[in-house]
């Protein structure tokens, strides 16, 4: 569990993909918001699922940015 | 505001574009009256689900709505369900209902969305369903549950090859019957739409294009299509998806429409105090050689919101390229900007692999891009096709 999503907050749409297939990590209201942890696959299947690829994922301990 | 009204802002239609318009002006402080009109008997939904996974079993439909009922009470929503709008008196301020009664708004949203185009061809059959509605969708997914017979897709849209993928998915043998040349002939050049013809038949869908349908005969036990080149195609379920209708007839004799009501970027009508959004509208694209009514699920959040930003007085907000997606046998697809006629396509990836990005280029218009379970270049995409705008 070394990934951190962050969500891009200028593509959010809301679309509710990722609170519908992660509801421990994400809420989703007026744009979606960081509530959980999870395992580093699951944040990748999640953060590739978005259809406005707003889910920045960042390595926590090499501090880059894995996706996108 | 100096008369009496029903509603300070009025929104025919029930869809993500009324969604968003009420979520966007409670947001901005916005402490009028807000009445939606929703012709379904259910809240506002999300429908991209409807042709994949409600189709496939994963999610019910009465999983799919927007915000818990409360949230609507805490908001002073008011939802009218089952209510559809029957005509406008713009000069009054007055919608009429269905059922005959009639609202005085001071700011109206159309935002009735669109239907199934008709086929009358295939006249009134249980065999024979469109997909729009949640109910739409539960009826299909009853027919298509079992995972044995087959279904007939009339029409290679984004709807036709969405439910042929999940027909697939769950056994059926699928035929999609097409009278353009390529599938989605109004999206994508050519050679695209022949590479997703080409997915759907490794997948096992009997894809007929420029084909199209002469005649249909109803038997006990199955539908039978004569196809324009003599063949036959016999079927238990068929699935009519030739694309859609504004729904702008009750607007008739108010002058708008028919057909999409054209709208300036803040989504203001030629009515004083009538607005529009969703499928029903028609907004400035991009780049001025390019306003084409999009019909999708981003142009519908956007614009709802866009119209909340007029009634409260703002500007719109720039509009970055459009978008859509379509999941296809496992497939990401995405596309983003319009793709301009004649356009030149660049491949960067593997095709056989489904795994690539095309771009679309042209010398006068703006690029596109379409995008193969690559979701990770659509920032890249976005801002590539966001530089080549006006600005």
């Amino acid at each position: 569990m070394t990934y951190v999503p962050v969500i891009d907050e200028s593509a959010c749409l809301a679309h509710g993909d990722c609170e519908e297939m992660a509801p421990e990590v994400f809420r989703v209201e007026d744009v979606a918001t960081v509530i959980g942890r999870a395992p580093d696959e699951q944040l990748m299947e999640v953060a590739r699922a978005c259809p406005a690829s707003a889910i920045v994922l960042v390595d926590k301990e090499s501090g880059q940015q894995v996706y996108p | 505001m100096s008369a009496v009204v029903d509603a300070d802002v009025l929104i025919a239609g029930g869809g993500l574009a009324a969604q968003r318009c009420c979520e966007a002006l409670r947001r901005g402080g916005f402490d009028g009256r807000i009445v939606v009109l929703c012709d379904e008997p259910r809240a506002p939904y999300d429908r991209p689900a409807l042709s994949k996974a409600v189709l496939m079993g994963e999610r019910d439909v009465s999983t799919l709505a927007y915000r818990e009922p409360r949230w609507y009470e805490e908001h002073e929503i008011e939802l009218l369900l089952g209510a559809a709008a029957r005509e406008l008196d713009a000069t009054a301020h007055v919608v009429e209902l269905e059922d005959g009664s009639r609202l005085r708004y001071g700011q109206l949203l159309t935002a009735t969305g669109s239907r199934p185009r008709p086929l009358p061809l295939f006249g009134e059959s249980e065999r024979v369903h469109e997909l729009r509605t949640a109910a739409d969708a539960q009826a299909l997914r009853d027919t298509l549950a079992n995972g044995s017979g087959e279904l007939a897709v009339i029409g290679a849209g984004l709807i036709g090859l969405e439910v042929a993928s999940a027909a697939r998915a769950l056994g059926l043998a699928v035929t999609v019957i097409e009278a353009a040349p390529t599938p989605l002939a109004r999206a994508l050049p050519p050679a695209l739409g022949l590479w997703i013809a080409g997915l759907h038949r490794e997948h096992g869908v009997d894809v007929r294009l420029a084909t199209a349908v002469e005649s249909v005969e109803h038997g006990s036990r199955d539908i039978r299509i004569k196809l324009s080149d003599g063949s036959y195609v016999t079927a238990e379920t068929v699935l009519l998806a030739v694309g859609t209708v504004p729904a702008t007839e009750w607007l008739k004799s108010s002058g708008l429409g028919p057909g999409a009501i054209g709208v300036d970027a803040g989504g203001r009508t030629q009515l004083p105090d009538v607005y529009a959004a969703g499928d029903a509208a028609c907004y400035p694209g991009p780049h001025p050689e390019q306003r084409i009514p999009t019909q999708h699920w981003e142009a519908a959040a956007r614009q709802g919101a866009t119209v909340a930003r007029s009634l409260l007085g703002q500007e719109p907000l720039p509009s970055p390229p459009s978008m859509f997606w379509s999941d296809q046998h496992g497939r990401r697809i995405q596309l983003v900007g319009h793709s301009p006629d004649g356009c030149h396509v660049e491949l960067d990836g593997d095709p056989a692999a489904s795994d690539f990005i095309a771009w679309l280029t042209h010398t006068e218009l703006p690029p596109a891009a379409m995008l193969v379970n690559r979701p990770d270049a659509l920032p890249q995409a976005r801002a590539r096709i966001a530089a080549s705008l006006p600005s």
